[in-house]
């Protein structure tokens, strides 16, 4: 099983998906889904100073478009030299995933596309300790905690695949664009929940989910019909071109070497 | 078999090449002290003046600042005390000297993640004797990273 992911996570990086089948109609289940993120945990393991768990929601409203919506919530502490600030709370994102894979391949298992959403992050933020120094001399600050609420979009490439009966798998990466982290332009927070750095306009990431899934409908999609034949047949008809071919490929000799005759 | 554009691939590639460099520590490149600038100006027509001399100073319990010594110069840069919500300055210009206080209420503003907090100000008030300057106003008020001109001295 883990063979076939592996085998399928590449074919859809690298080659696409495989041959389709020629049919009208195909039956497809839409889901329902629900997961979690293991980035989060993963990378409060090596240490780092934010802790962030988040799970998302989604599902099909047909066998390309789901409407998604995720909550998170995210702590990030830092104790510099020159400050000390800590930040934590709870960011919700909203949007719809578009898959590019078609029905008759995907069959509501498999997932390879892009997401858009909105964001808004509801946090608070303080500054214990700030450290300054200018010509008349250093001294200290603080900044009080404080509550605001901040809004970004997200675009989300990304892959899914189903890893058993109702259970996926997949990876996001996120691009998101900051609208306004909502503290004035003096206190943009070192770090925003649920978006990245406050002072800086994009910030990217990767995000690696495990979701369980529930069929709740099946509908059928039409597919257009492929003139073509299946593998089996091409190559059975390769063949028989190769053999057409070896006797063509007399005759065009004859034409295209007529002095040698 | 059909292809489908590689458009996960690309991605990642591009998230990945944006992404590499925060996994490392940036130092701080950017400018972390705000400036109050005056412009030098000739009383009565307002056009740019050149001072011949230009000293700038403070007095302090335990020793004086110096912050310009110039010459031929229409401009001048100096901070505000980040510890007061008042700063007074000694101006000797041509020789001549005046004393300027300037009041102001500061707060702070995240410079980035790298460079950590300054502390910027409103200008609310200033006074000023009248040895050489004749008028001291403000421009604008908000002394912080721009280099924006806060105040215009008429001499």
């Amino acid at each position: 099983m883990a063979k076939r992911t592996c085998i399928f996570f590449i074919s859809l990086l690298l080659l696409g998906s495989p041959a389709v089948l020629s049919q009208d109609t195909v039956t497809v289940p839409l889901h329902v889904r629900a997961g979690f993120d293991l980035s989060g945990p993963v990378m409060k393991l090596t240490g780092r100073d934010l802790t962030s768990y988040g799970v998302l929601a989604s599902a099909d409203i047909n066998s390309s478009l789901a409407v998604t919506a995720g909550i998170r919530y995210s702590s990030f502490s830092a104790s510099e030299v020159i400050y000390d600030f800590r930040s934590r709370g709870l960011s919700f994102t909203a949007g719809t995933d578009y898959n590019f894979i078609k029905a008759n391949v995907s069959q509501g298992k498999y997932y390879a596309g892009i997401g858009l959403r909105y964001g808004l992050s509801f946090y608070s933020e303080e500054a214990s300790m700030i450290r300054y120094t200018n010509e008349w001399g250093a001294g200290e600050s603080s900044i009080p905690a404080g509550r605001h609420t901040g809004h970004f979009l997200e675009i989300t490439p990304g892959v899914r695949t189903e890893l058993f009966r109702g259970v996926t798998i997949g990876w996001n990466l996120y691009m998101r664009l900051l609208i306004s982290a909502g503290a004035g332009k003096d206190l943009k927070p070192v770090w925003m929940p649920g978006y990245g750095a406050g002072t800086s306009g994009m910030t990217t990431g990767a995000e690696y989910y495990i979701s369980f899934s529930i069929p709740y409908k099946k509908i059928k999609v039409y597919v257009k019909p492929k003139t073509r034949q299946s593998d089996e047949d091409e190559e059975g008809e390769t063949e028989g071109e190769g053999r057409e071919q070896t006797s063509t490929g007399n005759v065009s000799g004859t034409s295209r070497f007529p002095g040698r005759l | 078999m059909i292809r489908y554009p590689a458009i996960p691939l690309l991605a990642a590639l591009v998230a990945l090449i944006i992404s590499l460099p925060s996994c490392s520590v940036q130092p701080c490149y950017e400018e972390t002290d705000p400036m109050m600038n005056t412009l030098l100006l000739v009383s009565g027509t307002g056009e740019t003046a050149k001072a011949d001399s230009l000293r700038v100073y403070t007095y302090r319990a335990a020793d004086t600042l110096k912050f310009v010594d110039a010459r031929g110069t229409s401009f001048f840069s100096v901070p505000l005390d980040a510890a007061n919500d008042e700063s007074a300055f000694i101006i000797t210009l041509n020789g001549v000297t005046d004393t300027a206080v300037i009041w102001y209420n500061r707060h702070p503003h995240l410079v980035s993640p790298e460079c950590g907090y300054t502390l910027v100000s409103d200008i609310t008030g200033l006074m000023t004797t009248h040895h050489i300057i004749d008028t001291l106003i403000i421009d604008n008020n908000n002394v912080n990273l721009n280099g924006e001109t806060n105040l215009h001295l008429f001499y």
